[in-house]
């Protein structure tokens, strides 16, 4: 991976990212915001599938979708920006990989919600409960996103990377 | 500033600035309180503005307890990483006006929350100006309060 992370370092992603002091706070502001309104509809989507606020029509909070995925698009591309200025010390923690794990994990549980759930509640009222499956991918979409918040805000401390 | 210098010397700061577990403790919390509070009030004002059509106004009421679960997890974990380094944040004016910014927009949300308790008595069924104005106003508090927030980090204003 190594001359990967070599070439990274000689990219113009990594000029931009090193070469100004506003660089990483801007990407650091931008990176928090995108994980404020990511977990905000998150929470919203998933306590509805796990069967709490029911008043809240099951495809309404469908409208809430959209948000979520281009704040997690800009979290993608702002983390990103972080790994192309700095790699090795990225690639070097630990804390960092766990992160990335969880967010792989986040991703099949959402196919697990778009293949397997999502059809279910299609048949349901808008103010029905939700069958077990869909508590279960709530619970774990809930577990998996605080974890990669945890793992990505614990990223310092943890690891002591290559950088 | 005999204060702070007395609140930097309890345990709790030393427990916050020394140990190894306690500085990367208080911060993620910090981090998944602020997730929880801005996230939700954002929803909630993205709603009042317009956005999210189909969820009824009285969820969002039923959403705001959730959002103070937040805040009150990030008045304990920031009152902890204000301990620790007291002195210094006390008289540092990017910290305080990022303090400043975060309860301006827990205001906000402590305005909307009565106003939403009403919201079956709206005319038309639409939130009212003043409170989309307040809803505005509450996204821009947060999104001030985070980039001040981060900016502690690498800016420091002394008084």
């Amino acid at each position: 991976m190594n001359h990967v992370y070599d070439w990274m370092l000689t990219t113009w992603i990594n000029k931009v990212v090193l070469g100004y002091p506003w660089s990483w706070p801007t990407l650091e502001s931008l990176h928090f915001l995108g994980l404020c309104v990511l977990m905000g509809a998150l929470l919203v989507m998933d306590l509805r599938l796990i069967g709490f606020q029911r008043t809240i029509p099951l495809k309404a909070v469908h409208s809430l979708m959209p948000w979520a995925i281009c704040a997690f698009a800009l979290n993608l591309l702002t983390g990103l920006g972080f790994f192309f200025g700095d790699p090795y010390n990225y690639a070097g923690n630990w804390s960092f990989w766990a992160k990335m794990s969880l967010v792989v994990l986040a991703g099949l549980n959402f196919l697990l919600y778009f293949f397997a759930v999502e059809p279910k509640l299609l048949r349901l009222g808008p103010h029905d409960a939700t069958p077990a499956v869909a508590k279960v991918v709530g619970v774990l979409s809930l577990t998996f996103w605080f974890g990669v918040l945890a793992f990505g805000r614990l990223l310092p401390y943890l690891g002591t990377g290559g950088g | 500033m005999a204060f702070f210098a007395w609140l930097e010397a309890s345990k709790l700061a030393e427990w916050v600035r020394m140990s190894t577990e306690g500085y990367p403790t208080v911060i993620t919390l910090h981090a998944i309180g602020m997730a929880i509070m801005v996230g939700l009030c954002v929803i909630v004002d993205l709603r009042l503005l317009g956005r999210f059509e189909g969820i009824p106004y009285e969820a969002l009421s039923r959403l705001l307890p959730v959002a103070w679960v937040g805040f009150l997890i990030n008045t304990l974990s920031g009152s902890g990483l204000f301990v620790a380094q007291a002195t210094m944040f006390a008289t540092d004016l990017m910290f305080i006006a990022k303090i400043v910014l975060v309860f301006a927009g827990a205001a906000t949300a402590g305005i909307l929350q009565p106003e939403l308790a009403k919201a079956s008595t709206w005319p038309g069924g639409k939130p009212p100006a003043r409170v989309r104005n307040v809803a505005a106003i509450g996204i821009a508090f947060w999104l001030c309060a985070i980039v001040t927030g981060r900016l502690t980090a690498y800016i420091m204003l002394p008084i």
